[in-house]
């Protein structure tokens, strides 16, 4: 066996949300027996982003926000593989909006995990796109992740879920995992994950998070009414927690990498691109020019 | 214009080399005549050089193209058209000044408002389509009809020309456009008479393809071994990815519109990296936006090939226009230092060729090249031998197989070695788990700040643009070995100055043109002798700054360089550099550094 690159402790803050998030996904990718050399985990920039450097697969440090593209372009080049992007609310909801938006509407099959701390840690607690008012000086109301997948048309599993509550996190992680290795689309999960130096917030999540799922009739087949009651419990100043949105599959667009690449063991990174092996399809192609 | 004398009079002249200039209104198709003329003057043999943004007189909002068909190989527009077509009063009004003395303007009488102008033929061309086929927009190919006729075509090949191309868009378009040829050819003969006003001869050129720049540099791509493309429309980079939409998905290569040009390159790297030959084209906007991300490919060592097709800059410039300003822009982009290869082609056989070859030295030595093409040469059509697979070859450097790696006791991704280059795994081969980043990193990939480590990561990195050296494109070297007079240039200029290198010629002053193919790191090797071989050298190149000029002067000690640039959106023509090389060579005993460029704008040079 080869040796090869170990990974290295966290460098998170003892305490920090971040650790369950990572112990939900290690039990999430352990459940799927899914082989290290088969995962490829894009890592973000602030503290969540250095996830790939703490588990054992392919890492890949991207660039601030730009997680998303990146990890779409890794699943389109070889579909084969489990790719998963882990960054930050900063990195996702602020300089990465747009492609978190289009990474939506595009439906790859890989899932996208947020590290939600309500504040920009690396840089030392700075307002971050899903800061509370009052936050910092911060004046401008959040964005709701969860709300603004709802209502891309092309979105498929939309989850949150809290790193304090860990085995609901690893259930949550699972499905995600679960969905995209059947190429179902792009998986969302927001783990709610406080900040214990700027913003230590778990004793009150506790108190607010709520389980969509536990409530009478909740129909998470159902993107309008996963809205609605989305939008009530935050208005009964809660956090909608669980399983928000799961597309029964006559519900599901068919995703990017399936459409592109109906055989995932044929992506381009796979192809044989010699001269030789393609020389004649190459002589009729330049013989057609006119 | 070349004309061949004719005993009798009233026999139509037979042109050897042929320019008709269509100016109108962008959007109402202009091209179209321009391209229907280059297919027909391919179909008879000729050789073929189409222009879109020419250097018309033509102000404002008002598109201009021309096409130029001629028995001998052609390189780029010339300066004097023999056949102007109107859409557009301009194109009487400013358009006249370019007419050769033998030249006639075809007018279209809604719009032509001086029915007065000398070598004027006003047609109902617009009248004539809206009243016969039903919409003003087959004006074009009526006013092809009627060219036929003016210009002595063989008309079953021009009225195959029509069907050829409007055949593929169904049996509508194909019935609709043939009326209107047919209706054009019934206006010239019914209003004109049957006599045409010249002829064309015919050619020889053989196994000869109709293409442009971008076109090649995609074609290129493909027998390169690229499978994954992600980019985003930018003029005039939009035909890369709109050729590789077409052309790519046969071999299973994957090619996508992104959301914008960030998610473009990091798609493209994150392709790269996954072990697709990658590439993104862009233009300079773009190219601007992907700068981080070029950084990101040269600290990570990601193998990838960025594109940038220029056009007038800076900001949104002018889309459309030619330029080659991105130049020192593409040499320096991003932040920090990292090597790269800034490598031009000068004309579609070399833009598939170096596209081949880029492909090869982007993992060879696992860094981003940027591939500077610019409008003229990524948009213009033209005659081009065609593209064999002679030269083509899949070089993938050290990228390692499951075999090399299971060999191995150790796998580091940016092991130190020799040349500069670690051997490279793809995510899936057991072993081979490493992580890539952007973050300085030790030889694991793990995050490091440690001097010793940072030296010899820099060291590791910067070596290779020495070490290359030998293996990048080479110039081309075009002339007379022995002249005194120099020219380099690279990219479009390619044209323009080997068609000023023909009329010096002809004047007795013969010359010798370094086409520069490796721009960098610069090619001081083979700069340095050019540069002691000549007198003079002519830096010829589309930019305020003379910014090749510049960098060759920073790495070359030569008091003997003169800059020729032109830079408000036109093309150099041959003409205007000659004219300009003869002005100087007669004002000059000496050369010295520090000299006012020569700067060229569409209204001089060369007596027209």
């Amino acid at each position: 066996m080869v040796e090869h690159v170990k990974p290295i402790q966290p460098t998170w803050c003892p305490g920090c949300g971040d650790f369950g998030v990572m112990a939900a996904v290690k039990k999430g990718l352990l459940e799927l027996k899914i082989p290290s050399e088969d995962l490829v985990l894009v890592g973000g920039i602030g503290c969540s982003g250095g996830i790939h450097n703490f588990m054992d697969g392919y890492g890949f440090h991207a660039l601030h926000g730009r997680l998303l593209p990146t990890a779409i372009g890794v699943k389109l080049a070889n579909p084969r593989l489990t790719v998963l992007a882990i960054g930050g609310d900063g990195d996702g909801y602020a300089i990465g909006m747009g492609h978190f938006v289009h990474s939506l509407k595009k439906n790859a099959s890989i899932v996208y995990v947020v590290m939600n701390n309500e504040t920009y840690g690396l840089t030392k607690g700075q307002a971050s796109p899903t800061s509370l008012v009052g936050f910092e000086g911060n004046v401008e109301p959040p964005i709701d992740a969860v709300l603004t997948a709802l209502s891309v048309a092309g979105s498929g599993f939309i989850a949150r879920g809290f790193s304090g509550s860990p085995k609901e996190a690893t259930n949550l992680i699972t499905q995600a995992l679960r969905y995209t290795q059947e190429r179902n689309g792009f998986a969302f999960v927001e783990i709610l994950s406080p900040c214990v130096t700027y913003n230590d917030t778990y004793d009150l999540w506790r108190s607010k998070v709520q389980d969509v799922g536990k409530l009478p009739g909740y129909d998470k087949s159902d993107r309008g009414k996963a809205f609605a009651t989305c939008l009530e419990v935050m208005q009964q100043g809660k956090i909608p927690i669980g399983e928000i949105y799961m597309p029964p599959p006559e519900k599901r667009f068919r995703s990017l990498d399936a459409s592109l690449i109906p055989d995932p063991t044929k992506g381009p990174a796979t192809l044989d691109i010699s001269v030789s092996a393609n020389a004649e399809k190459y002589a009729k192609m330049l013989a057609n020019l006119e | 214009m070349s004309v061949e004398s004719t005993s009798n009079p009233r026999t139509p002249q037979v042109l050897k080399d042929i320019s008709v200039l269509t100016g109108g209104q962008g959007g109402d198709g202009t091209l179209t005549v321009s391209d229907l003329l280059a297919r027909y003057f391919h179909s008879q043999g000729l050789y073929v050089y189409n222009s879109r943004a020419v250097l018309s007189r033509i102000r404002g909002g008002y598109a201009a193209a021309s096409s130029r068909g001629c028995t001998s190989p052609i390189l780029a527009q010339k300066a004097e058209q023999d056949v102007i077509v109107a859409f557009h009063q301009d194109a009487v009004t400013f358009g006249a000044k370019s007419l050769s003395a033998d030249g006639f303007i075809l007018g279209d009488d809604k719009v032509v408002t001086t029915p007065d102008a000398k070598n004027l033929i006003l047609l109902p061309l617009s009248i004539t389509a809206a009243s016969k086929i039903g919409q003003p927009l087959y004006k074009n190919v009526v006013a092809f009809g009627a060219l036929s006729v003016l210009m002595g075509m063989d008309r079953t090949a021009a009225r195959g020309v029509v069907e050829r191309r409007f055949g593929r868009r169904g049996e509508e378009a194909r019935t609709k456009n043939l009326n209107a040829f047919d209706l054009g050819v019934e206006l010239a003969e019914q209003n004109v008479g049957h006599t045409a006003r010249f002829s064309l001869e015919h050619g020889t050129a053989s196994n000869q393809v109709l293409i442009t720049g971008n076109q090649a540099a995609a074609y290129g791509f493909v027998v390169g071994g690229g499978r994954f493309f992600a980019g985003y429309p930018i003029t005039p980079a939009t035909s890369i990815m709109e050729t590789l939409m077409k052309i790519l998905p046969p071999y299973k290569g994957v090619v996508r519109q992104a959301e914008d040009e960030l998610s473009a390159i990091n798609m493209t790297l994150g392709g790269a990296y996954a072990g697709a030959r990658a590439m993104t084209a862009t233009s300079g906007p773009g190219f601007s936006l992907m700068t981080e991300a070029l950084g990101h490919a040269g600290e990570a060592e990601i193998p990838v090939v960025i594109a940038d097709c220029q056009r007038v800059g800076p900001s949104t410039g002018e889309p459309t226009r030619n330029e080659q300003s991105d130049l020192l822009h593409s040499v320096f982009a991003s932040h920090g230092e990292f090597p790269r290869f800034v490598i031009a082609p000068g004309f579609p056989q070399d833009a598939f060729d170096l596209m081949i070859a880029s492909l090869n030295l982007a993992e060879r030595w696992q860094l981003p090249i940027i591939f500077l093409l610019d409008q003229a040469l990524g948009e213009n059509l033209q005659s081009a031998p065609r593209m064999t697979l002679e030269h083509a070859t899949v070089d993938r450097g050290k990228l390692l197989t499951e075999e090399a790696l299971n060999a191995m006791t150790a796998y580091k991704r940016y092991e130190f070695t020799k040349d500069g280059i670690s051997p490279r795994t793809i995510p899936g081969m057991k072993g081979g788990q490493s992580q890539v980043t952007g973050n300085e990193h030790d030889e694991w990939g793990h995050v490091s700040v440690n001097v010793e480590n940072r030296k010899q990561m820099m060291a590791k990195r910067m070596t290779r643009l020495r070490l290359a050296k030998s293996e990048l494109p080479q110039p081309l070297l075009w002339g007379d070995e022995k002249a005194r007079v120099g020219f380099i240039g690279f990219g479009c200029t390619f044209g323009p100055i080997r068609e000023a290198q023909q009329m010096l010629k002809a004047k007795g002053i013969t010359s010798r043109f370094y086409q520069a193919r490796t721009l960098w790191p610069v090619p001081v090797e083979t700069l340095a002798p050019f540069l002691s071989s000549v007198d003079v050298v002519f830096v010829v190149e589309h930019n305020y700054m003379g910014q090749f000029a510049m960098l060759i002067r920073e790495y070359v000690s030569s008091p003997n360089i003169e800059s020729i640039v032109k830079y408000d959106g036109s093309s150099f023509v041959g003409q205007e550099i000659a004219y300009h090389v003869e002005q100087t060579m007669k004002a000059h005993t000496s050369y010295g550094p520090g000299k006012t460029p020569i700067v060229l704008h569409e209204s001089e040079g060369g007596g027209f």
